[in-house]
């Protein structure tokens, strides 16, 4: 008997999706009012691999957005946002793009990581809807490739070689030698040939590469590979976990070496996980601190204290996020002025493509994009964790 | 005697060719062609969204017939799945991208390559059974996606590469519904080959290898060819099902084929029904649409609890894991076996004694 309920229960389910599935014919076109219509849909990840660092970073996506809407948006836009969690599964991915594109006409698309940015740039040139993520690899600049994609801060290439003529500039006594500690991902490697080509051009000598997993629990045998060429830095192209292994390891291991993460390696989540160890450890900071005072940091504050919280509660991830929707609406209402009608995936392109020299009021260096270049900036901060907090040492610049 | 459905009750045929005929009743005739018009007519009345679904489920369709001719048929484990759709996408990309050859010759060349390489991982089956075989298929797993991590003047390493959608002539496959159209023929094919392979002699054998390996020796059926021969002919569906989903996305990357498009695989085997094919279509639509029927069952709550959908986004995982513990503790046979109850529950009706 108990099969039998089941079974009902089963065919039930099969029948919902078919009727639900069919229900859902396009509607992201069409308008009512005078407003034009505009939507952007978000591939956050909430649940999966990159949760941890994806959860606040589409937090603050929905935050801006909020804000927007509290403050009575922009005349003559309507914009919807919608955001869906696709646990950084690249098929979840795919089929959410799909729902996105067929279903919602969405007009641009806030993308998240490596995964599915990579899974998607090629769709997302030939159906022609931009698109923006937190992946800042350095191939995403070739437009040839990746036509439509986007990101608003400096690629991890650019951060290394801004970290290697850091480097260079204050390294004290002899010539400093530097090695490379990465994962095998497309984004780990991202950098690195760069990073090298990078250190030759300047003459800072790369002494040793290490592979530590992204997942890693132990990285001893590593760091004990590295420590006989005894760097005096190692640049960390890694996310919180990892880091927190190797700075954990290196402890153990009494290893000196000067430490330096790119960005997705930096953030209070480090600090959270690492404990003491992370005190020292200095990394790229791509955007504002949230207990910044920085004049951009004023409306976030302004929708935090509407929401009933503080600055405590948020991140440098979720100024991340706030800041990619704030730059993609500065595009959308670009587009919005140049055509009457529908906003298509091609306007709100020419309309990022216009965006020069945003000024983000210090949440993160100023932006510009160019038909030539979708990559906002190559400037970063340099900061070190002192007393169980980021503080920036060095201005927003870049390596040229 | 005839069932209210006018279906003969009892074995009337008087030839082999009509004992062997597939569809050897009217109704299983007038079911095929209806099948058919719904495949093909799909399109004229279904969004472009629905039909993007479809191609998805389809594709998995092909893969899941794939992963169960050598596990469902032959009873040999394989977790090595997502890496061997890797080899049929990579084997595309190559060429047709790097070598220029056309989609149409790059199709079947990336089932063949993926079938000579899951035969030489398939080698190690003859001594190993089990969870030895399934550790010797993860080492495939891992073999393969550092293979293609690591040849970079090949595979272009973790960057990836592109792809293009199939053209005919002047007009390229570049919509949902072409495409779809495109996945769909392939899929009859495959679904048909399996369902004809089953009634076969190597079926047979492959039945024979799955149910007591060594009596099947004792009677006469080579072990080897024929786990080799399971291994190679599952691997040609998945080189086929890499292949056209590397076209569909139109980029490959070593991050497509983790662990977790192997586990993916094997769990719609499992909740499909083991050692069928129409199992494993049901289970790949299954898998596939479970996340949008959760989607919209999620949608819909949040309306009435708004601060619900960022607790219940996890939900998918649960569900997933909860529907494969339901299944294999109520209906191992997994879908199929529930579809032929039901069918068989109305054809007796109302005497199912």
């Amino acid at each position: 008997m108990k099969s039998k309920k089941f079974l009902s229960l089963i065919i039930g389910l099969v029948v919902l999706v078919f009727m639900a599935a069919c229900g859902d014919d396009a509607d992201g076109s069409g308008g009512s009012g005078d407003d034009q219509e505009v939507t952007i849909g978000t591939l956050a990840d909430i649940t999966g691999a990159t949760g941890d660092t994806g959860t606040p970073y589409s937090e603050g996506q929905d935050h801006f957005f909020e804000y927007l809407e509290s403050t009575g948006g922009i005349d003559g836009l309507d914009i919807t946002h919608l955001s869906e969690d696709y646990a950084y599964e690249i098929s979840d991915a795919q089929r959410i793009y799909q729902q996105y594109r067929d279903r919602d006409g969405v007009s641009a698309i806030l993308g998240w990581g490596t995964g599915d940015t990579e899974a998607l740039r090629q769709q997302v040139a030939s159906d022609q809807i931009p698109f923006m993520s937190a992946s800042y690899s350095e191939n995403l600049k070739d437009l040839d490739e990746s036509p439509y994609n986007f990101f608003v801060a400096a690629s991890y290439s650019d951060q290394g070689r801004m970290v290697l003529e850091w480097i260079k500039d204050n390294h004290e006594g002899g010539d400093p030698t530097v090695a490379l500690l990465y994962n095998d991902t497309g984004f780990g490697r991202s950098p690195i040939d760069d990073i090298k080509d990078y250190a030759e051009e300047i003459g800072v000598e790369i002494v040793d590469e290490q592979i530590i997993d992204l997942a890693a629990t132990d990285a001893q045998s590593q760091l004990l590979n590295m420590e006989e060429h005894d760097p005096d830095y190692g640049i960390i192209q890694q996310t919180w976990a990892a880091t927190t292994t190797i700075l954990r390891d290196a402890d153990t291991l009494d290893i000196d070496t000067q430490f330096i993460g790119l960005n997705q390696a930096v953030g209070e989540g480090l600090i959270d996980q690492a404990g003491d160890l992370s005190e020292g450890f200095m990394g790229v900071l791509t955007h504002a601190l949230p207990y910044e005072d920085v004049p951009g940091m004023d409306e976030y504050i302004e929708y935090l204290d509407s929401q009933d919280m503080t600055v405590d509660d948020i991140n440098m991830q979720h100024v991340a996020g706030w800041v990619v929707a704030k730059v993609m609406v500065e595009g959308v209402k670009n587009a919005a002025d140049s055509t009457d009608g529908e906003i298509t995936g091609e306007d709100v392109l020419a309309g990022l493509e216009a965006i020069e020299d945003l000024d983000l009021g210090g949440l993160a260096a100023p932006v510009t994009f160019t038909d030539e270049l979708h990559a906002g900036t190559e400037e970063i901060r340099l900061g070190i964790v002192e007393d169980g907090q980021w503080k920036a040492i060095t201005d927003y610049d870049s390596y040229r | 005697m005839k069932s209210i459905l006018g279906k003969n009750l009892g074995n009337y045929r008087t030839s082999y060719r009509a004992d062997m005929a597939l569809l050897n009743s009217r109704n299983k005739k007038i079911g095929m062609v209806i099948l058919l018009l719904v495949i093909f007519l799909l399109p004229m009345f279904a969004s472009n969204y629905f039909i993007g679904l479809m191609t998805l489920c389809i594709i998995s369709s092909i893969g899941a017939i794939g992963l169960n001719i050598l596990t469902g048929f032959t009873g040999q484990i394989s977790i090595g799945v997502g890496a061997f759709l890797g080899v049929g996408g990579y084997a595309s990309a190559i060429l047709t991208t790097s070598m220029g050859y056309s989609f149409w010759i790059a199709l079947p060349l990336a089932g063949i390559i993926t079938a000579i390489i899951g035969g030489l991982f398939g080698i190690p089956s003859l001594r190993l059974k089990g969870l030895y075989l399934a550790i010797a298929t993860l080492a495939a797993q891992f073999v393969i996606l550092f293979i293609i991590r690591r040849w970079v003047s090949l595979t272009n390493g973790t960057s990836g590469m592109v792809l293009q959608r199939p053209t005919i002539g002047d007009f390229a496959l570049s919509s949902n519904t072409s495409y779809y159209y495109l996945s769909a023929i392939a899929f009859l094919l495959s679904a048909f080959y399996a369902i004809n392979l089953v009634r076969s002699r190597t079926g047979r054998a492959f039945f024979a290898v799955r149910d007591r390996d060594m009596a099947a020796q004792i009677m006469g059926i080579n072990l080897f060819k024929y786990k080799v021969m399971a291994f190679a002919i599952s691997s040609f569906f998945i080189g086929i099902a890499g292949s056209l989903l590397a076209h569909y996305t139109m980029i490959v990357s070593p991050e497509f084929y983790e662990i977790n498009v192997s586990i993916q695989y094997l769990a719609m085997i499992l909740i499909g029904g083991l050692g069928s094919v129409f199992g494993s279509i049901l289970g790949a639509f299954f898998i596939t649409l479970l996340p949008v029927v959760l989607n919209i069952i999620v949608g819909s709550l949040s309306g009435i609890l708004t601060d619900l959908s960022h607790i219940l986004s996890a939900f998918e995982e649960f569900v997933f894991g909860a529907v494969i513990i339901l299944f294999l503790i109520f209906e191992p046979g997994g879908l199929a076996h529930m579809w032929s109850n039901t069918v068989n529950y109305f054809k007796k009706w109302p005497f199912s004694y």
